[in-house]
């Protein structure tokens, strides 16, 4: 049963009809206000993303009080705001005027949104909702989206999707180099076994064939108008897996032949949609993949320590892409370690967008592009609110951090393509 | 030659230096500043250069001299350029004058003189959190990590300024370094670490619970969980310590405070943990005591020494002890009997006291003849006695029963729930209600119920309370079906009675665990939309988030490990 069904309400109301209890504001808006005053800010965004499922027009308001919400004032949507605990406050037409005002006069701005995205994650099919930052907020927030794999990808259906999100998938096929730890533990032998199961059913000879072909049709389907959200090491291996679609840049664990000795020389950025000018990392028994990552988490010799990253601040008037991703009630927010959890300054492209650094070093915590008609945005680390997550460790509950701003970076994207007055189809 | 003569000059200055070192600290000891400074100036020359500039650096702020200081201080650093003391105060001096472009400097030449020292970043950093300039701390922090490629000497610093910053993960995970190196650090981490808004408090505990267990982080966890409300927390801290000495003072002083804050549990348990380890019968009554106090009387008859009850000290102490216990734990015979076996060894107030124990004994298990006759030999005192109170509640004397309640000293949660049905209650006589309270004390689960049921016909100001309690008793006896039909009427009759959102929620919980998460999810939606004020919304919520499976925790899982950020 899908959560946001506005109709949802005459059963509740059937329960005991004790509506009467709510607030009535007798006004044409609600604000959902996104600063301190916000109870939830991760359920905010399924409050928002639910009205423009239902077809309700809503408002992004960009820097005003954290970037809050401007939605109709109508029951359903006030009763999915106090069942999820989520902060909503009347707008009434001459407050409205006197926020517009301001509005006007402001670094802020106004940006309509108008249709919720369809949303699809590509993930395994047996992974747990909670192997994934995006799709614990999702679940979270209450925003509904389709797990896709390698065999949807093969199949053509991510032309279905608006937004795709990508998490901790290696594209270079190299299974994140579990390998080095882990290749005798059960779920390993079995994913492994999975993955080349589904090469050789669609004719690969390896897993890192496989890969690189499901890295093309995603960059295809950029290239087409659809918008890609990636954090962790799909950032990472996803350019590689591009940029090294003709070369061999699988270790032999992977694909049964070493690395291509000139594989460094033989890389084409130019297919890469963010880095350009990184140096693989040749040894198959360091546990990193290139220089992309200013972090190098899992080698205890390169691993750099965790600080705080700085969101830009945009001119939301004539740049509300950016300014909408970087919405936020926080402008400096504690880092956290992913596969791949920042990207080094020297193998970023000219014409990439800077949304947050960490001052005083080589590298950067989230970017933004544009590829062909789409986008892509990539948020390095694997997890904001559990700084250095690792195998076995229990879940995160996002009931314990309903404020995270670094999982509010992570919905800005998410809501971020329902600002197109004319979103592109794939 | 020339060193050989000049030889016995310098011995006779430096011992000339060294006697207006100490004159100078008796100058400022007795307040006399300015007669201090010239000496601590003089001793500069001598060995005692290092304690005379401490001396001086004080004498100087005493006199609003600091200026002073810099010349001195020059020709030392000078000659010592690598005395870390000297740097110190050059750095504190230009701080105190409001110099910051020269404390940098000074900042910047230390570094230039020990480049791999980490003690002018130290400094630096401190004298920047003492001003209240983190963010500035934090980026001297920084630099000392790249340039000595590690800030592990500067864990403390580190963990000052990124609390200081608010970002508190980061700061637990450097107090965390800064503990293991010297434990003693655990009140500064906790006090740092206290403002931590409650969203942030898991990323603390998580650094400090991560392994290996240390007893330095854990004590600060402790610390913090008890200035945050959590003693539960604060205990779950500690109890994993390994069993030594140290470790063993660190339960005795948290199972005082809990005893301390009438958290007898807690208290029963970390007295249990230290006897394991160093049994004594001090201990050990203490241990039974708290455990009493907690309302678990097995435990305390476990734990209070049975033998050697053959004193007039013994009597004193264990003896009372054991008869509250046996009392409690429903064996009034068996209390009777210890109490009249010692009677030859206590006193007549002793006696009395006992007696009075004896008899709440009684009115536990319901007999009421006993229970009146073992009062009548307690004494006048008995009359406003708890056991005095339950007689009275039993008998259906609801306003004696209030009064004599009302002053009780015990925690338990029986007495807690009496006492709020009956301030319900405006009648002063309810003997349906005494003989329903009566049922339960004999543990008549089934005709407590029952009566609670029917005395709530009678009763309409309490009537919710009534059924509320009934529920209770119906889920503990695992009556789910009938436990479900009186939260039903609760909400059907007195939807606007304080109980009907606890009914409710109670209704839900039963719901999501007999594997009807829609049902939950219907009574949950309603209870939050028609209580939005009560202040069990917060559970409810949570409540709902497990129903939907939106969180952890909801029945979904399986699936492959999580993939990790940190595999190494």
């Amino acid at each position: 049963m899908r959560r946001r069904d506005w109709l949802r309400h005459m059963a509740v109301a059937a329960v005991g009809a004790r509506f009467v209890r709510l607030p009535r504001f007798d006004v044409a808006h609600v604000l959902v206000p996104m600063d301190d005053a916000q109870a939830d800010h991760l359920k905010a965004y399924g409050l928002t993303f639910g009205a423009l499922k239902a077809g309700l027009k809503s408002e992004w308001l960009l820097n005003y009080r954290g970037g809050s919400f401007l939605l109709p004032d109508v029951e359903e949507l006030r009763t999915e705001a106090a069942l999820d605990g989520v902060t909503v406050e009347p707008m009434d037409d001459a407050k409205l005027a006197s926020v517009r005002a301001l509005i006007q006069d402001s670094n802020m701005d106004s940006v309509p949104l108008e249709k919720a995205p369809r949303i699809a994650v590509y993930t395994p099919p047996d992974a747990a909702p909670w192997d994934d930052a995006v799709t614990l907020a999702l679940k979270y927030a209450g925003i509904a989206y389709t797990p896709v794999y390698d065999d949807e990808v093969e199949h053509g259906d991510l032309s279905k999707y608006d937004w795709l999100h990508l998490h901790h998938e290696d594209f270079t096929g190299q299974f994140n180099k579990f390998y080095l730890g882990y290749r005798d533990a059960p779920w390993f032998i079995e994913m492994v076994q999975t993955a080349l199961t589904t090469a050789r059913k669609y004719g690969f000879a390896n897993v890192p064939a496989l890969k690189k072909d499901v890295a093309d049709r995603i960059r295809q389907f950029v290239t087409n108008g659809g918008f890609l959200f990636a954090m962790c090491g799909a950032t990472e291996t996803l350019d590689l897996a591009l940029a090294g679609h003709d070369v061999d840049i699988a270790q032999p664990f992977s694909d049964g032949t070493p690395m291509d000795p000139d594989a460094d020389r033989k890389m084409d950025w130019s297919r890469a949609l963010a880095f350009r000018d990184a140096h693989l990392e040749m040894s198959p028994y360091v546990n990193s993949m290139s220089d992309i990552d200013g972090h190098q988490v899992n080698d205890p010799a390169r691993r750099q320590p965790l600080g705080t990253f700085t969101l830009f601040n945009f001119s939301a008037k004539f740049d509300p892409v950016a300014s909408m991703l970087v919405q936020d009630h926080r402008s400096v927010i504690n880092d956290f370690y992913g596969v791949t959890t920042s990207f080094t300054k020297t193998t970023l492209k000219p014409s990439d967008v800077v949304l947050a650094f960490e001052e005083g070093t080589p590298w950067v915590k989230y970017l933004h592009g544009d590829y062909g008609k789409g986008t892509w945005t990539y948020y390095g680390g694997h997890d904001p609110e559990d700084p250095e997550h690792a195998i076995g460790n229990p879940p995160t509950d996002l009931s314990l951090h309903k404020n995270s701003p670094g999982y509010r970076l992570i919905l800005n994207n998410v809501l971020f393509p329902a600002a197109r007055k004319k979103p592109l189809k794939t | 030659m020339a060193i050989a003569l000049l030889a016995p000059a310098l011995a006779s200055a430096q011992r000339a230096d060294t006697s207006a070192f100490y004159r100078a600290l008796d100058l400022e000891g007795s307040g006399n500043y300015r007669a201090a400074a010239p000496l601590y100036r003089t001793a500069l020359q001598g060995p005692d250069r290092v304690n005379a500039m401490l001396g001086l650096e004080r004498v100087y702020a005493e006199l609003h001299q600091t200026d002073s200081l810099l010349v001195p201080l020059d020709s030392l650093i000078a000659q010592n350029p690598t005395e870390p003391v000297f740097r110190s105060v050059q750095l504190r001096a230009y701080s105190m004058l409001a110099r910051d472009d020269m404390v940098r400097r000074s900042f910047e030449d230390w570094v230039q003189a020990i480049p791999g020292s980490a003690d002018p970043y130290r400094e630096y950093a401190r004298l920047l959190l003492q001003n209240g300039r983190a963010v500035e701390a934090d980026s001297i922090i920084r630099l000392a990590g790249l340039a000595l490629g590690t800030t592990s000497s500067l864990q403390m610093e580190l963990a000052e300024s990124r609390a200081a910053l608010g970002q508190w993960a980061s700061s637990a995970a450097a107090w965390r370094g800064a503990l293991a190196a010297n434990p003693d650090l655990d009140q500064a981490a906790a006090y740092a670490l206290a403002p931590a808004p409650e969203g942030a408090r898991d990323s603390v505990r998580a650094a400090f619970r991560s392994l290996p267990v240390d007893l330095g982080a854990r004590r600060a966890l402790a610390e913090l969980e008890m200035s945050w409300g959590s003693p539960g927390n604060a205990w779950a801290a500690l109890r994993d310590l390994r069993p030594d000495s140290a470790s063993i003072d660190a339960w005795l002083d948290f199972a005082a405070r809990a005893g301390a804050e009438e958290r007898w549990a807690l208290a029963r348990d970390a007295y249990v943990a230290a006897l394991h380890v160093r049994a004594s019968p001090t201990l050990a009554l203490q241990a039974a005591a708290a455990a009493l106090n907690a309302g678990d009387p097995q435990t305390a008859l476990a734990l209070a020494p049975a033998s050697g009850v053959d004193s007039a000290n013994a009597a004193a102490t264990v003896l009372p002890l054991r008869v509250r216990a046996l009392a409690a734990a429903g064996k009034p015979a068996e209390a009777d009997a210890l109490v009249q076996g010692f009677a030859h060894l206590l006193l007549p107030v002793q006696l009395e006291a006992l007696e009075r124990s004896v008899a709440f004994g009684w009115v536990r298990t319901g007999n009421l003849e006993r229970a009146r006759a073992a009062l009548d030999r307690a004494g006048p005192d008995a009359d406003s006695s708890d056991a005095a109170g339950w007689l009275a509640l039993y008998e259906g004397n609801l306003s004696g029963a209030r009064a004599m309640l009302r002053n009780s000293t015990d925690a338990s949660p029986e007495l807690a729930e009496a006492l709020g049905l009956i301030t319900r209650m405006p009648e002063d006589s309810a003997p349906d209600v005494g003989r329903a309270f009566l049922a339960l004390a004999r543990l008549d689960s089934t005709g407590a119920a029952t009566a609670f049921t029917q005395a709530a016909a009678g009763h309409a100001d309490a009537a919710s309370a009534l059924l509320s309690l009934v529920a209770r008793i119906d889920e503990a006896r695992h009556a789910d079906s009938a436990a479900v039909g009186i939260w039903a009427r609760i909400l059907k009759d007195f939807p606007d009675s304080p109980e009907a959102p606890g009914a409710e929620l109670a209704w839900a919980r039963q719901l999501r665990r007999s594997g009807n998460a829609a049902g939950a999810l219907q009574r949950l939606e309603h209870m939050i939309l028609t209580y939005p004020e009560s202040a069990l919304v917060p559970q409810a919520r949570r409540e709902l988030e497990l129903a939907r499976q939106s969180i952890p925790g909801g029945g979904q899982g399986g699936g492959r490990p999580a993939a990790a950020a940190v595999q190494a």
